[in-house]
């Protein structure tokens, strides 16, 4: 399965517009066995607590191990201003980047109760604004539209 | 741009990059979504019926071959995508490496 994956993102384009996302849990087997070798970037998800901020941390570092050229973290489920700030403060102390803040979004449960795209139940929402802002971002404003 | 979302269980990465999928699909990207963990979820976040998954064929090793770097696909992503890859809305398609009955398999 590792192998497929590794040649799926090979062989996938490197045109800016066309955009190759996976997801996965990128255990350290995941990812020491080059699923992410052919990656530009790692978006590290995390939560403002420590045990998620110390797997994000380690994560993070893999993915360096393997040379991919962009790794940061992305800071989900904030509720207020402290827990933004301790994402900061993790980050700053070992020396990791963020691409970006996205808030605590109660109508999820909803979508997944109702078996929807969060995109499709609630479109408006603050988090769904963030998520789009870093996307645009990291994509580079490459889109065709 | 070729992108990896990693993250605990619960950390709501499948969320963000189903959502990011659709968002850059919607602002005119071409977007290949790969599900590397053997769960329907990604398919939920994007918008696509979990029973559509159900007729879907695995990827295989079989599409491998030997190369200098280990290994390759025998063809070409298009032709993978054509008969292994379900789209979905914001010109969005999904790939699942494995379905759950099938995990470790492949």
């Amino acid at each position: 399965m590792h192998a497929t994956v590794r040649s799926v993102i090979e062989a996938h384009s490197d045109a800016p517009e066309d955009v190759c996302i996976l997801d996965t849990e990128a255990s350290p087997e995941h990812l020491s066995r080059g699923t992410a070798q052919y990656a530009e970037t790692m978006l590290v998800v995390v939560e403002p607590y420590y045990k998620s901020l110390e797997t994000g941390r380690r994560m993070s570092l893999l993915g360096k191990d393997l040379g991919i050229p962009r790794v940061a973290l992305v800071a989900n489920k904030l509720r207020d201003e402290r827990d933004r700030a301790a994402v900061t403060e993790f980050a700053e102390a070992n020396g990791l980047e963020i691409a970006g803040f996205v808030p605590f979004d109660d109508t999820l449960p909803g979508a997944e109760r109702a078996g929807e795209a969060p995109l499709d139940f609630a479109p408006d929402t603050a988090a769904v604004a963030a998520i789009d802002e870093i996307a645009q971002r990291e994509a580079g404003g490459n889109g065709r539209a | 741009m070729k992108l990896v979302v990693a993250g605990k269980g619960g950390s709501g990465k499948t969320s963000i990059s189903g959502t990011m999928a659709r968002l850059l699909g919607r602002s005119g990207h071409t977007v290949l979504a790969i599900d590397g963990d053997s769960n329907p979820n990604l398919a939920l976040t994007l918008g696509i019926p979990a029973e559509r998954m159900d007729s879907l064929p695995t990827l295989s090793r079989d599409m491998l071959e030997r190369s200098a770097e280990g290994t390759r696909l025998k063809m070409s992503l298009e032709e993978v995508c054509a008969t292994h890859s379900v789209p979905g809305p914001d010109n969005v398609s999904l790939l699942v490496m494995a379905h759950p009955r099938h995990a470790g398999t492949g």
